[in-house]
């Protein structure tokens, strides 16, 4: 919404505001102030009268202009081909400095002299106006020859662009916005007086009636008028142009001009149309749906109240008889219906559908006002009008209530001088509450907090005092909370072992997991409207993000990129459940004097290592997820507390290649596996322990799991660990290879005598080889 | 034994110093040998000559450990010169990595809220209809729903397009009073250099009984959260429109870039837009059964507190992972 300080004017004596004040009362009161906008000119451009034109006898698109400019008449070539029809025009004379320090010298133009240049709209800092120089006339006020155009004020003006929130359709006006800066500056309206109108014709009953069918949900009202000749309309269009509002047609820009500054949405229908055979002008209002008001004549449609007007309708020059026409309805039903039915709204819904100015009298009389400014016109006397006069909302509004709300004592008394500058009427006043009734342009005002809301507004959220809030206290520390600050811990951890933490869409390529064969949320539960085609699904996992996030790092020359991520992904049928990936790509380490600049690539072991700093201990088994980026024989299922929450594997070739990536290792686990679980201590032994180390030599098919399984079924007491050290292999031992286990044995008992500590030597050796076929070393 | 004495300060190595205490102190060295003297003394002048030979030991002795003391001293310090390494070659070497700063900065707002004893809650980024919408006073055809470009899938759910239902959510499973922030994702379909389709955001509520949360509340929370996250900024409250608030309020802070002077980060105006905030609408809790309730809720834009507090111009780059950019926060 964009509104100018003169046409504010129109309704509220501004005068005394400066327009800093200006934009911190819109501010304070909940329109929020875009841009300020002075309009300023320089002094030497000034109102012209253009005695003569000629055309330039060596161009075409030029003409010789003597004007007059106050100080004598100057002659000026002018390429604007419509300074023909200009009297008066905005003349830059010698010296004048136009925006972007254009300054305005004795020119030449093809032989011609000239001194000086006639302006477009444009020229001089002010909205494009169309093609060809400004042409002015009265509307701005007298013209005196030689006066600075800045001197108008209606030029010279701010133009303050306000940005609404949804619920404020009464401010789309001028009047509206006059109204809430009434209040908030504690100055009263000017009221809007129509001057009498000597051009009536006969009664508007006699040629014209309107009839409704159905239950009417709208207001309207109509006049009737001949228009001959419009004229002066410079003020209406510099004005239109300011705050952005375009029109097209006929009487157009008076209706716009009407629309802006009352906030009441009026029309105008030619009224040849609505003639039927008794020669009267016979309007039908039509409700064809709930919230659907049909215009029609002679059972044509012509327009839908709020939504639209059908084009054939729209006056001209020939039209004999102009019907004008406002209307209002509720734009809650309104906005519902054109839903429903899928109606596709002109422009002025933006408005209606927020909400317009109920008072359908004052909208039709400004319109009035303006022909009787702009235009020759007669008019008939009286409306015709169908009011639906709804009950309107009642609100007892508490003072004790406000205060609690607001935090701050307020008196009833200024509640309810507020309430009334606002629009409001007060039907009953008792010591401490007064019984309201909310005008009907303010449909978003329907409970005491809403009146708090406007209460807030007017006297300045910022003169409410701070004050902290008394609570009666209760621990607040759920499982969310902690699961929270778990997660922040391995985050911490992540960090502290090198990874960097990524972030990335929800989304991703369906044909991307599709290539990898993870699984894809299915069809019928995918997104409708996706951003992009390379996020049009929801993820189901977070690698393919990881990985993109590793090729745009190598794309950045980075060699070694450690990266996780903790999120959220989706099973086919759009389960939620948060998980932790891990990419780690290209060298293991930065570059650096450890390394003479020649770091490893990252391995399984050090990936291995990296991660476990990370999530803690866990056990690996055979991989039993499948898909596109597990390399076959590098990679594992990750065990935590004897449950499967996730895999790790080195990036298949083929992936890594797609990628385009170097060595790469990747991990996704479960969050909820990685949540501190509870842990009882066991005892320690007083006693010495015995470490010893066992060499074997055993089938290279068979895998350390297997040979650690077999000890484990042993349970033996004495056994208080055991890990593999060594492993071994050369050509003398053919399909076998040497495993070295180192032992920790010690008894809770006392100190092991040798043969105890050979006796469990030999247990572990018989368990060896029946179970996994070994031979000592 | 000034002979000896000097034999014993000459000496300029540890080694040397050995060899002289063989020499002086040893079986077969000087001490040794005067003191074997000793049986061809006369035996009345043998105690006199025994108690003047034990103070000469005892001097010589006293002479030899200091002159130890000083060469291993000097050898240690030979030693550590020897082992010196050029400190500045290996000031790189840290191997830490970093934290997003969007998480950090969450973290950091999470911990207000948490040192307040407010809770954290969380809910599906799979929303419906009623919790991300209806229940916060937004109705089907509602035009503030326009504000929202909304993600839809096909069976009518959506992406949540605040953590507003999470708010929903937490009064429709437990009883006030509730003090609650719901960090998290949020979705808009918009893209472009000011917007992704992914953000995140807190959104605080705090739920008593009726007549006891206020306005006043609500700032005086809000002033001290943007002290603790900003420093000594001004705080300035302009009236708003939310629909699941009511009066409702966005808030500014004197821009920390130009401090209110007006710069091209705060468009010239001197403020720079954090939070929105508000009285908890009585519709929102009609929608989840509560009576007789007063409350507060606010939210902000994680992002954009991120971007403010760490000057990152760009807010696309804060989800391409791009490391040149992480490791700036190691």
């Amino acid at each position: 919404m964009i509104v100018t300080r003169s046409w504010l004017n129109e309704f509220i004596d501004l005068s005394s505001v400066c327009d800093e004040r200006l934009y911190e009362t819109f501010n304070a009161i909940g329109l929020e102030v875009d841009s300020m906008k002075r309009i300023e000119i320089d002094e030497r451009v000034v109102v012209g009268e253009v005695l003569s034109v000629e055309k330039h006898p060596d161009a075409d698109k030029l003409n010789v202009c003597q004007i007059d400019i106050g100080a004598g008449v100057r002659q000026i070539v002018c390429g604007a081909s419509n300074v023909v029809d200009a009297k008066y025009v905005a003349v830059a004379t010698i010296g004048a400095v136009l925006p972007e320090n254009f300054e305005i010298k004795h020119a030449k133009l093809r032989g011609v002299e000239s001194a000086g240049m006639v302006c477009a709209s444009s020229e001089l800092g002010l909205p494009d106006m169309g093609k060809g120089i400004m042409i002015l006339d009265e509307s701005i006020g007298e013209l005196k020859v030689g006066e600075p155009i800045q001197s108008y004020a209606t030029i010279a003006d701010t133009i303050i662009e306000l940005e609404l929130t949804a619920n404020r359709g009464d401010c789309l006006s001028l009047f509206g916005v006059a109204r809430d800066l009434s209040s908030a500056l504690n100055i009263e309206m000017n009221s809007f007086e129509p001057k009498q109108d000597d051009k009536m014709k006969l009664g508007i009953a006699r040629i014209a009636e309107l009839r409704s069918e159905g239950s009417m949900e709208a207001n309207l009202c109509y006049k009737l008028a001949t228009i001959e000749r419009l004229s002066n309309l410079f003020l209406v269009k510099l004005r239109l142009a300011m705050v952005g509002v375009e029109f097209n047609g006929y009487l157009e820009p008076l209706l716009a001009y009407a629309r802006h500054t009352t906030g009441v949405i009026v029309r105008a229908y030619d009224g040849g149309i609505f003639r039927n055979s008794s020669e009267k002008i016979a309007i039908e209002a039509h409700t064809c749906a709930k919230g659907l008001v049909e215009i029609r004549g002679n059972g044509t449609p012509y327009g839908m109240v709020g939504v639209h007007q059908v084009e054939v309708s729209r006056v001209s020059e020939r039209s004999d008889m102009i019907l004008l026409e406002a209307s209002y309805i509720a734009p809650d039903t309104l906005v519902e219906a054109v839903s429903k039915n899928r109606m596709d709204p002109d422009p002025l819904y933006y408005q209606t559908s927020r909400g317009t100015n109920p008072n359908l009298a004052f909208g039709l009389a400004y319109m009035g006002e303006l022909l009787r400014r702009y235009a020759t016109f007669t008019c008939y006397e009286g409306e015709l009008g169908l009011i639906d006069e709804r009950k309107r909302e009642m609100i007892v509004v508490d003072a004790q209530e406000i205060s609690k709300i607001i935090g701050m004592e307020v008196e009833l008394s200024k509640i309810v001088m507020i309430l009334q500058k606002l629009g409001f009427e007060i039907s009953r006043m008792a010591d401490d509450n007064a019984a309201v009734s909310v005008p009907r342009f303010r449909h978003d005002i329907c409970n005491i907090q809403d009146i708090a809301e406007e209460i807030v507004r007017i006297i300045g959220i910022n003169n409410i005092p701070a004050k902290a809030l008394q609570v009666d206290e209760k621990p607040r520390l759920n499982r969310v909370t902690s699961a929270y600050k778990a997660k922040r811990a391995f985050k911490h951890r992540a960090v502290g072992r090198g990874f960097y933490e990524n972030l990335s869409y929800l989304f991703t390529d369906r044909r991307l997991l599709e290539k990898y064969h993870f699984e894809v949320v299915i069809s019928e539960l995918d997104l409708i409207n996706p951003i992009a085609e390379d996020l049009n699904t929801l993820r189901t996992t977070l690698l393919i993000n990881l990985l993109e996030a590793a090729k745009r790092n190598l794309n950045h020359t980075i060699k070694s990129i450690p990266l996780f991520e903790i999120g959220s992904i989706f099973t086919q049928n759009r389960e939620e459940k948060e998980v932790l990936g891990v990419v780690f790509s290209g060298q293991k380490e930065e570059e650096s004097l450890r390394n003479a600049g020649k770091p490893a690539m990252i391995d399984f072991a050090t990936f291995i290592e990296r991660l476990g700093g990370v999530v803690g201990s866990f056990d690996l088994v055979a991989c039993s997820h499948q898909n596109g980026l597990i390399h076959p024989y590098q990679s594992a299922d990750i065990v935590i507390d004897g449950r499967v929450c996730g895999f790790l594997s080195r990036l298949h070739p083929t992936a890594q290649e797609a990628f385009g990536l170097p060595v790469t290792f990747i991990a996704q686990i479960s969050t909820d596996a990685l949540m501190p679980t509870h842990i009882n201590a066991t005892a320690i032994s007083k006693f010495q322990s015995v470490y010893k180390d066992l060499s074997i030599v055993l089938d290279r098919e068979v895998e350390y799991r297997e040979v650690k399984s077999a000890l484990e079924a042993l349970a033996h007491p004495l056994i208080q660990s055991l890990y593999p050290i060594d492993i071994y292999h050369d050509e003398a031992l053919g399909d076998q290879h040497s495993l070295t286990i180192r032992l920790a044995i010690q008894s809770m008992e006392g100190t092991l005598e040798e043969s105890a500590i050979e006796s469990v030597m030999e247990k572990v050796m018989g368990q060896l080889s029946t179970k996994c076929g070994a031979v000592l070393r | 034994m000034k002979e000896l004495e000097e034999k014993i300060t000459q000496v300029a190595s540890l080694e040397a110093l050995e060899r002289v205490r063989i020499e002086i102190f040893g079986k077969k060295g000087h001490l040794a040998a005067q003191f074997a003297k000793m049986k061809e003394i006369e035996p009345s002048e043998r105690k006199a000559f025994a108690q003047e030979l034990n103070r000469a030991k005892e001097s010589l002795q006293q002479l030899f450990d200091t002159h130890y003391e000083h060469l291993k001293a000097q050898e240690i310090e030979r030693q550590l010169q020897a082992e010196r390494v050029d400190l500045s070659l290996y000031s790189t070497l840290a191997n830490k990595g970093a934290l997003h700063p969007v998480m950090e900065t969450m973290d950091k707002i999470i911990d207000y809220f948490i040192a307040l004893n407010f809770s954290v809650e969380t809910g599906p980024m799979v929303e419906d209809d009623f919790h991300n919408f209806e229940a916060l006073n937004l109705p089907k055809y509602h035009p503030a729903r326009d504000m929202q470009d909304t993600f839809y899938f096909k069976d009518g759910g959506l992406l949540r397009t605040h953590t507003s239902p999470v708010q929903i959510r937490t009064m429709l499973e437990t009883q006030p009073p509730i003090r609650m922030i719901a960090p998290g994702s949020v979705f808009r379909r918009d893209f472009d250099v000011t917007h992704t389709p992914m953000f995140h955001q807190v959104e605080g509520l705090v739920v008593d009984r009726k007549d006891r949360v206020s306005f006043a509340n609500l700032k005086s929370i809000l002033i001290d959260f943007l002290h603790y996250m900003f420093g000594e900024v001004e705080v300035r409250f302009r009236p708003s429109f939310f629909p699941f608030t009511e009066p409702s309020a966005e808030v500014d802070i004197s821009c920390i870039f130009c401090e209110g002077e007006g710069c091209r980060i705060c468009s010239h105006t001197g403020w720079l837009e954090v939070l929105g905030c508000g009285i908890v609408d009585p519709n929102v809790f009609k929608a989840v059964g509560y009576e007789e309730v007063s409350g507060y809720a606010f939210g902000l834009g994680v992002e954009r507190f991120a971007m403010l507090m760490h000057q990152i111009p760009d807010l696309r780059s804060l989800f391409e992972g791009d490391i040149r950019l992480l490791e700036q926060f190691r």
